[in-house]
């Protein structure tokens, strides 16, 4: 239960070797490769060392992969065949996996075929795209019976024309009836922003015209087409209706290829995993003949290492050790069942450093208690436990999110428990069906009689909370070896706030409470100012630390959220039971009651989920994690293969 | 005249003035959260639009500001079941007791407006991290969490007061 001791391993071979090496141990899985490239451009080794850089061979691979992705995407969106919200990975035996990379030849062949409908649907799209623009800026005219090619005749012009709609249009026609007379306009269209116009006029008032119109804010609007508006607009309905029989055959061809995409996911994983491998050698480094890579592997793996790397067949210096003081290397965890899925609370802070200690077994129970209490109401609690149950038994989630499914999943246990305890289970809905004759008697009491009780209890857990962060704060400072500074800054404050608490407790404990008081600010005042030399500074310093006391109160405070949480879920259900049970338990009156449950009780349960996650992790990363947790470490994130869709299994002969 | 003074009667009804508290709890917590709301929304289609893959991360933090506009409805419905609206028989109350509901409406009303917008803006400006840096997703959360804080200090004023007021 802690963090997992990493021993360095130093490896120098000869170039040759290099790929053969970078297999192995890619193949094994369990170091974290340091980038060293650093070292080659510091002084020292200017001109001895130098880093491999494959820039074209990784360009011309991750060219390879965004191709075989564009093909798969295509793939996967004409699949037809059922599609499960989380991909479980295909196991494959590595004969198989062989043998389809070795015929990858016949696999391009399909992937440069898709890419090429890609092209030729984007161009299909945006020729769409163009017609049914030009289809838009027609309908206003689709009234104009005119050929749209007839701009002129012998003696007249004709012109197309749009004017704002805030000018007064029948002021404009009076103006060039009056004025201009040898002229017909004729309004086409008038929307809330303008009125679309056709005019046409005498060649010899032409200027006068549109001098007029020009003062007025007319728009002229050319149309570079034939025939009516009327047929263009068919005309060009037509061309997008070709358009999407074009699309349809394409998609048929490349549903044609759907058979293709198990290899294909087989190709593109392997592209990504000769990918990671050339990449990685640029954190190594190398002289003209020898290359040095260095990393650190968990303690528990390196016999198996050493046994793995005894029987490669390349000539190599391999060197272990155990790290140096205060060297800081990759921060791997490592927790029991129960904890475990807790860490990916620290791990969205910050892993800790190589120093610290690991918080998580502490972290854990809390984060637990105070979800649920947020959360609290039994039926929310089994919904999350059997839903997030079925995902972790049915998809077996990995990494990040099979953490977060097995944490909703404890959370979900805790919430029942408060649930219970505060007598909710969906709310109230079994005293609302049954109008009062049914009640769920609450273990403890229920917050909605008597909320001044839980906000004491929720003061009372956040102190616990405190207490255990200070605690950990001494624990840390002793095993940086200042004993007397665990004793200064967290031994006498526990005094003092302990004393205080107690004052406010009363009766007898009250006289107890008043000493620790006193002896606790006396104490502070004498040692806070400890860094100071001068005597008055000391003191005024360890004066000016008693105020910290008010940090203390608005730490505590902050956990009335679990009050408040607790009660708004218990509410929201309250509400949600009285609008179902509005219309009696006649039939349509539980048909409506179904409908408001379920989708009611469903929102909430989202809504409050979010809102237990994040304030449960607030509560840590702000009042725990502040007190002593510093973080700032490195992941373990060993080379290894990383696959997408499939598995290979035996991959020690691959 | 008389017709005045009827409804300078109607507005001090106590009933009134309760029910005036509670539309006070949902009106302004509501338009709070959802400016608030609506303002993450805009960052966050922008992020979409450039990289889909975020839409899970950054919808997180959309939702965020969201639940002043909840614990605004949460004190209304309080204050209407303590009047006996949602049972069907309303209470007589006097001019007091409704302006002591009112007063208890206002620190859900007043924070809850102003704490949303100020959360919409953490978490509008935390989408930026999300888009940046997917992995610090939790620090941007964190952020937007720290204004919630008095929004749930006022929920719990208005909670208490609305509890202990004696109909």
């Amino acid at each position: 239960m802690a963090i997992v001791k990493m021993y360095k391993v130093s490896i120098i071979a000869l170039e040759q070797d290099k790929p053969e090496i970078l297999q192995a141990l890619m193949n094994i899985g369990v170091m974290d490769i340091t980038d060293m490239s650093d070292k080659a451009m510091s002084e020292e080794w200017a001109g001895i060392l130098n880093v491999e850089n494959p820039e074209d061979r990784l360009s011309k691979l991750e060219e390879y992969i965004e191709k075989t992705k564009t093909a798969l995407s295509y793939l996967s969106l004409y699949d037809n065949s059922k599609k499960t919200l989380f991909e479980t990975k295909r196991k494959i035996d590595e004969n198989t996996y062989r043998e389809i990379i070795e015929n990858q030849e016949k696999l391009w062949a399909v992937v440069e075929e898709i890419n090429r409908m890609d092209e030729k649907l984007k161009e299909l799209k945006s020729e769409e795209n163009r017609n049914e623009n030009l289809i838009n800026s027609l309908i206003p005219w689709s009234s104009a019976e005119i050929p749209l090619d007839l701009t002129n005749t012998r003696n007249t012009t004709v012109m197309y024309g749009v004017i704002p709609a805030s000018e007064d249009i029948n002021r404009i026609i009076s103006d060039i009836e009056r004025d201009i007379q040898e002229c017909w306009i004729n309004i086409i269209n008038s929307d809330k922003e303008q009125t679309y116009l056709q005019i046409i006029t005498h060649n010899s008032r032409l200027e006068e015209l549109n001098n007029y119109l020009r003062q007025n804010g007319f728009n002229k609007v050319n149309f570079d087409l034939k025939g009516t508006v009327k047929e263009n607009i068919e005309k060009f309905t037509d061309n997008i209706k070709k358009i999407n029989e074009e699309r349809e055959k394409l998609k048929d061809k490349i549903i044609k290829y759907l058979d293709k995409k198990n290899e294909l996911e087989v190709l593109y994983d392997h592209l990504n995993i000769q990918h990671d491998k050339i990449g990685m050698v640029r954190r190594l480094v190398k002289t003209n003949k020898v290359f040095m890579l260095e990393g650190w592997i968990p303690s528990h793996s390196v016999n198996a290492f050493k046994d793995y790397f005894s029987k490669i067949n390349a000539e190599c210096a391999l060197e272990i050790r155990e790290p140096e003081k205060d060297e800081e290397y990759p921060v791997l965890l490592e927790n029991n069942r129960f904890v475990q899925p807790f860490e990916v609370v620290t791990e969205l802070y910050s892993m800790p450093k190589t120093s610290e200690f690991d918080p998580n077994p502490y972290l854990a129970p809390f984060f637990f208690m105070f979800f649920g209490l947020m959360l609290g109401d039994a039926g929310y609690g089994i919904m999350l436990s059997l839903v997030t149950a079925f995902i972790i038994y049915k998809y077996k989630p990995e990494g990040t999110m099979g953490k977060m499914m097995r944490l909703m999943f404890w959370c979900g246990i805790s919430t029942t428990f408060w649930g219970a305890m505060f007598g909710g289970w969906f709310g109230d809905i079994v005293d609302k069906v049954t109008s009062g004759r049914v009640k769920i008697n609450p273990i403890w009491f229920n917050p909605m009689d008597d909320p001044m009780k839980l906000l004491v209890w929720s003061f009372i857990f956040g102190g616990v909370h405190l207490y255990t962060a200070m605690g950990l704060n001494a624990y840390k400072l002793i095993r940086e070896g200042k004993i007397l500074d665990a004793i200064y800054d967290v031994g006498f404050w526990y005094v003092l706030l302990t004393g205080l608490v107690l004052l406010l407790a009363g009766g007898t404990a009250a006289v107890v409470g008043k000493y620790m008081t006193i002896i606790g600010a006396v104490l502070l005042v004498l040692t806070q100012g400890r860094n100071e030399k001068n005597i008055i500074k000391r003191l005024g310093k360890g004066i000016l630390s008693l105020y910290n006391a008010t940090s203390f109160v608005s730490d505590v405070l902050s956990y009335s959220r679990l009050l408040a949480l607790g009660l708004s879920t218990g509410i929201i259900a309250s509400v949600i039971n009285t609008m179902g049970t509005l219309f009696g338990l006649s039939i349509p009156g539980i048909i409506v009651l179904l409908i408001v449950f379920v989708i009611g009780h469903g929102f909430n349960i989202l809504i409050n989920i979010l809102g237990a996650f994040v304030h449960s992790s607030r509560l840590q990363y702000v009042e725990f994690f502040g007190k002593f947790y510093e973080g700032g470490g490195k992941a373990y994130k060993p080379f290894k293969i990383n696959t997408k869709y499939i598995d290979i299994i035996d991959r020690r002969k691959m | 005249m008389q017709s005045l003074l009827d409804l300078l009667q109607y507005l001090l009804d106590g009933r009134f003035l309760a029910l005036l508290g509670a539309s006070f709890a949902v009106i302004f917590a509501g338009i709070g959260s959802a400016k608030a709301v609506g303002m993450v929304g805009e960052v966050v289609a922008g992020v979409v639009t450039e990289e889909p893959d975020k839409f899970g991360k950054a919808i997180l933090l959309q939702a965020l500001p969201g639940t002043q506009g909840i614990y605004g409805l949460i004190i209304a419905f309080l204050i209407l079941f303590r009047i006996g609206l949602i049972t069907g028989d309303l209470k007589e109350l006097t001019t007091v007791q409704g302006l002591l509901f009112f007063a208890a409406s206002l620190p859900i009303a007043i924070v809850g407006y102003k704490s949303a917008i100020a959360q919409g803006k953490t978490a509008a400006a935390g989408v930026g991290i999300v888009a940046k840096r997917p992995n610090e997703q939790a620090k941007a959360v964190t952020m937007a969490a720290m204004v919630e804080t008095y929004a749930v200090l006022a929920l719990l004023a208005s909670v208490i007061m609305v509890f202990r007021i004696s109909v």
